[in-house]
C-alpha cells in the first residue's frame, strides 16, 4: 500500500535517463560499517527446522563469487537451538537443499515443525567466537485457506484472461497477509509480491487478482501467508529499502529484524503458514 | 479557553494606546498611485514633501497617507516610482487633502509593467529586513527550464532560498523545510504550489503581478507557517483599454486578456495556460494503435486559469473579485484498464477595500481554497479510489492607520475553517462483496488577531514591534500562543544602516511528505493533542550599505530554532491507515548562517543580483530516528552562490544570464547490504540495501549556468518579442540522485552479483527553447 504512481514510474525514468546519456557510474565514499549476522528462518509446518546464518557487507565489498564465495558469506559453527512446547530442538551446522524452488540453508534439526497453531517458538544462536548470543521469538498462526480462484475472459478480448483469488478475513483479529503470484513455475520470478493488512477491510472478503494477460493453458501459483506483525514489518522495510534505492521519491527504511542481540543482528524468524492453489487457465 | 480570552483582551489595549499617539495641528495627505496605462496599483511607490522630508510608501493596495504641518505655504509633493516618470504636484497643506495620482511607465513604447517593491534606497531605510521581491517583468526576460517563465524558480536564486533539487519549484527557505511556507495567491492559501512532481509551479507569469518573500522579520499580519511568506499579487486587469497578450513555447501556451468593464471604474483579466504533450502522444498512441506490441504512452497535461474583476464602488470603496483553478491530469484507458490521477488547487478571493478617513484603510476579505488529489482505477469489476483533500474558508480584516508620520499601525484579525480528508481510500468490487475503506476526516478553526506599529522614533531609528496572538482549535485540542515580533533599523549615514529583527511563528498545519520533495500525494494533517503545532523563533541581524543611488549591499547573519517538527518513523504507512499519528515523530531542529549576503543593481543597461549564502541546517531529537542524533535534512547545502545578470544592449535586444553554485544536497545512501534467500515463491534480493544513519551523504556541487536572449519588435497594434532559453548551457551534468547497480551472473540460486557500483543520474543535460510572446 506504500508506493505510489512515481514508484511505477521511476524504473522508466532510469531507462530514459540512461538512454540520453543522463547516467554514468562514479566513485562514491559510504561510511564505515560493520558486518551484523543475518538470520533467516522460516518455520514451515510439517517440514525440517531449518535456519539460514549469514553475515552482511559493507555495500561496495566485493562478492567474490568464486569458490570461497559460500565461506565467505556463510555465518558457520553456531549453536542453534529452537525451543517449543517445552522441548527444544538443536539445528545442527549442516547443509540442506530445499528443491524446487531450490533454497539453502546451513543449519538443520532432526525433528518437523509441528503444524498446531498457536505454539510459540524461541530462537536461540551462541554465535562462534564467543562473540554473543541472537534470539528471537514468534507464534504459528492458523491458516487462511483460499476460498476459491476464478477464471475470467475479458470480455473486449476472449484470448486473454484474469485470475480472481479470494480469502475470508476473521475481522475478530488483527491479520496481515504476503500474497505471491508466480506464472508458470514456482521458481519465477513472481509477478505479484505484496504484504496487506486487514485493517481497512470493510467486509470479510479479500480479493487477489491478475491482469488481462494470461492465456488459456497458462499455469498460475497463488500463494496467500497468514503473516505476524513483525514479518510484515520485515519484509515491507525490505522492500522499502529496494525501492528507496532505486527511486528518488521513495524514502528508504532501515531494516526492521524481529531477531536482537549481539552484533546488532538482521533478519527475521517466523512461521510460515500459507495456503497455495495451482490453477492451469481453461475455457 | 480563559487564557485565549487573556490574550485576546490585551491587543485592544495595545491598539488604544497606538491611536492616542495622534498627531494635533497637522493636514493629512492620502489617496492611491496607479499605473496611468492600466490603472494597477503601485505598491512601495514613494510619496515625498520636497523640503520637509516628510512622505510615506504605498501599502500592497497602492493607498498612502501621511501628515503635513498646516501653513499658508503651498508644498511641492514628489510621487516617483522606479521604471516610472516622476510626478510634482502642489499642495497647500489645509485639512485633508485627497489625492489619487496616476504614473506614466518611463518606457511607455515598451507597455510592460514594471513593478518594483521598493527602490534600493527605501528598501535600505525600511524596517523590513529578510525580504526579497520578484517582478513579472525580470522573471520573464530570465532564461527558464523549457521557456516556462517561473517566479518561484526565480525565487530560488535569493540568498537563503533553496530549491531542494534540481529543475524543481521547492522552496527550502532559511534552514525551513518545504511545508513551512506560506504561499498565498491574492491573500488565499495555496497548498500545493506545483505542477508536473514540482518541475512547474502554479502561478502563470502573465497574470502575477509580482512576488515578494519574507525569509524573516515577518510582519505581524501574517502567520502560521514557520519558515517564510511568499505574497504572490494577480494583476487587477486594465482599467483603461482592451488588451491582451500570450505566448506559444515548448510546453505550453499562455493567453490572458484584460480590459476595463467601465473605464477607471472597473476591469477584468482572465488568463489560461495549458500544456500540449498530450496532444502529441495521442497522436503517437493512435499512429501505432494497429501494433500489438505497441503499450500506448498515457496522457499528462497541467492547466490553470486565474481570473480578476475589480470595481471602483466610491471614491472610498473598492472590491475585488479573483479566483484559480488548475489542474494536472495523468490517465490512461484501455479496454479493460482506466486509470486517472489528478490534482490541483481552487482559490477564490473577496476583497474589500474601504477608506474610513485619511488615516485609516482597511481591507476586508474573504478567500476560499481546495488542494485535492485524487487516484482512481477502474478495473472491470474491481474499483480503487484513492484522494486527499484541504478545504479553508478565511475571513481576515485588516486596518492600516496613519495617526502620525512617526507611527504606522496595522492591527486586525482573522478566522479560517481548515477541513481535512486524509488519505480517504475506497476500494472493491462492484457487486460489494469486497469493500475495503480507510481515511480520516478532520477539521480545525484557526485564529489570528494581531497589531504592529512601525515607529520612526528620530531620524535615524525606526522600530517595528508588534504581537500576533495565534490559536487552533480541533476538539478536544486548543492551542492559543503569542507571538512576538520586533524590527529595528538604525541609519548609520544616508546610505548605511543597521538592522535586526526577531520573530515567533506557530505552525497548525503539517505537511506529511515522505519523500523530502513535494509530491502530489502529500498529505496535509491538523494539529491534534498529540501533535502539538511547530514553532520557530528566528534572530536576525544585517547591514544594508547603499553605494552610490543604485547599488545595495545587503549581509545578514541569522539563527532560527524549531519545536514539535514533525516526520515520519523509518518506513511509515500512510495509506491505507486509519491511525497516522501513529507513524509519526517529533523532534526539533535549528538552522543559522553567519553570511547571507545580496548585491543588487535594479537601474541601468545592467541589472540583476549576486546572493551568497553560508549556512546549516539540522533536525534531531526525534525518538526513533537516528537513535536522536541530529542529522541535516536533505535540503541543507553549506555554499550557495547565484549571480543574476539582465543586460539591456537595446530597446530590442536583451541579454540574459544566470549562475548558480550550491555545494551539493545531502542524501541517505545504504552502508551495507545482504542477501535475502526468500521464502518458497518468493525472489532471492541479492542485494538488499541496509541504511544506518540518515543523510550521510553529500552529492557533489551543483553547477548550472542558463542564458537567455530576448529580441523585441512592434507591430502596430501588437508587440512581440521572442525568448531563446538555454538551460544549462555548459551541458554540466549536475546529480539528481545516486543509486546503488550491480552486474551479476546467474546461479542456481538466484543472481550472484559480480560487481557493485554507484551510479549518478542527472536530469537535464542542455536544453535550449524559444518562446514567442505577444501582446496587443
Amino acid at each position: 500500500m506504500k508506493t505510489n504512481i512515481l514508484t511505477h514510474i521511476s524504473p522508466f525514468a532510469i531507462l530514459v535517463f540512461v538512454a540520453c546519456n543522463l547516467s554514468r557510474e562514479v566513485d562514491i565514499d559510504l561510511p564505515e560499517y560493520d558486518s551484523q549476522p543475518v538470520v533467516e528462518c522460516y518455520l514451515e509446518p510439517g517440514k525440517p527446522f531449518r535456519l539460514l546464518l549469514t553475515r552482511s557487507f559493507g555495500f561496495f565489498d566485493p562478492f567474490g563469487v568464486d569458490s570461497n564465495f559460500f565461506q565467505n558469506v556463510l555465518l558457520q559453527d553456531a549453536v542453534v537451538t529452537i525451543s517449543y512446547n517445552g522441548q527444544t530442538d538443536t539445528l545442527y551446522n549442516t547443509f540442506s537443499f530445499a528443491p524446487s524452488p531450490l533454497k539453502v540453508y546451513n543449519y538443520t534439526g532432526l525433528n518437523l515443525v509441528p503444524a498446531t497453531p498457536g505454539i510459540n517458538y524461541n530462537l536461540h544462536i551462541e554465535l562462534p567466537g564467543n562473540a554473543g548470543v541472537i534470539e528471537g521469538q514468534t507464534v504459528m498462526l492458523p491458516l487462511v485457506p483460499i476460498d476459491s480462484t476464478v477464471v475470467q475472459f475479458s470480455p473486449d478480448a476472449d484470448t486473454v484472461a484474469r485470475v480472481l483469488t479470494y480469502v475470508t478475513d476473521d475481522p475478530n483479529t488483527e491479520n496481515y497477509y504476503r500474497r505471491l503470484l508466480n506464472y508458470y513455475s514456482l521458481d519465477s520470478v513472481p509477478e505479484q509480491d505484496f504484504l496487506t493488512p486487514d485493517r481497512f477491510l470493510s467486509t470479510p472478503l479479500l480479493a487477489f487478482g491478475t491482469g488481462y494477460e494470461l492465456g488459456e493453458g497458462d499455469t498460475v501459483y497463488n500463494t496467500i501467508f497468514h503473516i505476524t506483525k513483525d514479518y510484515y514489518d520485515y519484509y515491507e522495510s525490505v522492500q522499502l529499502a529496494i525501492i528507496g534505492n532505486i527511486n528518488p521519491f521513495a524514502q528508504p527504511s532501515p531494516i526492521k529484524s524481529n531477531v536482537s542481540g549481539s552484533g546488532n543482528p538482521l533478519g527475521v524468524f517466523t512461521c510460515l503458514v500459507y495456503d497455495r492453489d495451482t490453477t492451469v487457465v481453461m475455457r | 479557553m480563559l487564557r485565549m480570552k487573556q490574550y485576546f483582551t490585551l491587543l485592544p489595549f495595545l491598539l488604544f494606546g497606538l491611536a492616542a499617539l495622534q498627531a494635533q495641528n497637522t493636514a493629512t495627505v492620502n489617496g492611491t498611485l496607479r499605473d496611468a496605462q492600466n490603472g494597477e496599483t503601485l505598491i512601495g511607490a514613494t510619496v515625498e514633501a520636497l523640503g520637509l522630508r516628510q512622505g510615506n510608501v504605498s501599502n500592497e493596495y497602492g493607498f498612502f497617507s501621511f501628515t503635513l504641518p498646516e501653513g499658508t505655504d503651498s508644498v511641492t509633493l514628489r510621487f516617483s516610482y522606479i521604471g516610472y516618470q516622476t510626478q510634482f504636484r502642489k499642495v497647500k497643506p489645509v485639512g485633508i487633502i485627497k489625492l489619487n495620482v496616476s504614473l506614466r511607465p518611463e518606457d511607455a513604447v515598451i507597455e510592460e509593467v514594471v513593478i518594483k517593491a521598493n527602490a534600493l534606497e527605501e528598501k535600505m531605510k525600511s524596517t523590513e529586513m529578510s525580504v526579497s521581491t520578484i517582478s513579472t517583468r525580470e522573471a520573464k526576460l530570465l532564461p527558464a527550464l523549457f521557456g516556462e517563465v517561473d517566479v518561484i524558480k526565480i525565487l530560488q536564486l535569493k540568498p537563503g532560498i533553496t530549491a531542494g533539487s534540481e529543475g524543481t519549484t521547492g522552496i527550502f527557505v532559511r534552514g525551513g523545510s518545504g511545508d513551512q511556507n506560506l504561499i498565498v495567491l491574492d491573500e488565499a492559501i495555496v497548498y500545493n504550489a506545483n505542477h508536473l512532481f514540482g518541475f512547474f509551479s502554479t502561478f502563470n507569469s502573465d497574470a502575477v503581478k509580482d512576488l515578494k518573500v519574507y525569509k524573516g522579520g515577518f510582519p505581524a499580519q501574517y502567520g502560521g507557517r514557520l519558515s517564510s511568506v511568499i505574497d504572490v499579487r494577480m494583476k487587477e486587469g486594465n482599467n483603461q483599454k482592451f488588451s491582451g497578450a500570450g505566448g506559444l513555447g515548448l510546453i505550453s501556451s499562455r493567453l490572458t486578456l484584460e480590459g476595463p468593464i467601465q473605464k477607471d471604474k472597473s476591469s477584468f483579466i482572465v488568463s489560461g495556460r495549458r500544456t500540449y504533450a498530450d496532444l502529441i502522444t495521442r497522436a503517437i498512441n493512435k499512429a501505432n494503435a494497429d501494433d500489438p506490441e505497441y503499450d500506448p504512452i498515457p496522457d499528462y497535461y497541467f492547466y490553470d486559469l486565474n481570473t480578476k474583476v475589480n470595481f471602483t464602488l466610491s471614491e472610498k470603496d473598492r472590491l475585488y473579485l479573483s479566483g484559480y483553478f488548475g489542474r494536472d491530469v495523468f490517465k490512461f484507458k484501455d479496454a479493460s484498464f482506466d486509470f486517472l490521477f489528478d490534482w490541483g488547487n481552487t482559490t477564490g478571493t473577496v476583497r474589500w477595500n474601504h477608506v474610513y478617513g485619511p488615516k485609516l484603510f482597511s481591507n476586508a476579505t474573504f478567500t476560499f481554497s481546495d488542494y485535492r488529489y485524487r487516484i482512481r482505477n477502474l478495473l472491470q469489476g474491481f474499483s480503487f479510489r484513492l484522494g486527499s483533500n484541504v478545504k479553508d474558508a478565511n475571513t481576515k480584516l485588516d486596518f492600516y492607520y496613519q495617526p502620525s508620520n512617526d507611527h504606522t499601525v496595522r492591527f486586525g484579525l482573522n478566522v479560517t475553517y481548515h477541513d481535512f480528508i486524509v488519505a480517504r481510500l475506497k476500494a472493491g468490487s462492484d457487486d460489494g462483496q469486497v469493500k475495503f475503506e480507510s481515511g480520516q476526516n478532520f477539521d480545525g478553526i484557526e485564529y489570528g488577531l494581531y497589531a504592529n506599529d512601525e515607529w520612526a522614533v528620530n531620524d535615524r531609528l525606526k522600530l517595528s514591534y508588534g504581537v500576533r496572538l495565534s490559536a487552533w482549535q480541533n476538539n478536544p485540542a486548543f492551542y492559543a500562543r503569542l507571538e512576538p515580533r520586533a524590527a529595528a533599523n538604525f541609519a548609520v549615514s544616508k546610505n548605511w544602516s543597521l538592522k535586526a529583527s526577531y520573530t515567533r511563528m506557530n505552525q497548525y498545519v503539517h505537511l506529511l511528505a515522505s519523500s523530502g520533495l513535494s509530491l502530489p500525494t502529500d498529505v496535509w494533517y491538523p494539529s491534534t493533542e498529540n501533535v502539538k503545532p511547530e514553532v520557530s523563533d528566528q534572530v536576525a541581524i544585517g547591514t544594508s550599505y547603499l553605494i552610490g543611488d543604485n547599488l545595495l549591499v545587503t549581509w545578514e547573519g541569522w539563527y532560527k530554532w524549531l519545536r514539535n517538527q514533525v516526520d515520519f518513523i523509518d518506513g511509515a504507512e500512510l495509506f491505507g491507515n486509519d491511525e497516522l499519528e501513529g507513524e509519526l515523530t517529533i523532534g526539533k531542529g535549528y538552522a543559522f548562517s553567519p553570511l547571507e549576503l545580496e548585491i543588487e543593481k535594479k537601474e541601468g543597461k545592467l541589472t540583476g543580483w549576486i546572493g551568497y549564502t553560508l549556512a546549516w541546517a539540522r533536525r534531531g531529537d526525534f525518538p526513533v530516528i537516528n537513535d536522536g542524533e541530529y542529522f541535516p535534512p536533505r535540503f541543507d547545502t553549506r555554499h550557495n552562490l547565484s549571480i543574476v545578470a539582465l543586460w539591456e544592449l537595446s530597446k530590442r535586444w536583451q541579454i540574459t544570464a544566470t549562475w548558480v553554485y550550491t555545494s551539493g544536497y545531502v542524501t541517505w545512501l545504504p552502508s551495507g547490504r545482504y542477501t535475502l534467500q526468500d521464502v518458497p515463491g518468493g525472489q532471492t534480493q541479492p542485494l538488499v540495501p541496509v541504511y544506518g544513519d540518515r543523510n550521510t551523504y553529500r552529492y557533489p556541487p551543483y553547477m548550472r549556468a542558463d542564458l537567455g536572449i530576448v529580441w523585441k519588435w512592434w507591430g502596430k497594434h501588437t508587440q512581440n518579442d521572442l525568448t531563446l532559453s538555454v538551460y544549462n548551457v555548459t551541458d554540466r551534468r549536475n546529480p539528481y540522485f545516486i543509486y546503488i547497480d550491480y552486474d551479476s551472473i546467474v546461479t542456481p540460486v538466484g543472481d550472484a552479483p559480480t560487481r557493485i557500483f554507484a551510479k549518478q543520474v542527472s536530469l537535464f543535460p542542455i536544453l535550449p527553447s524559444l518562446t514567442w510572446n505577444f501582446k496587443f
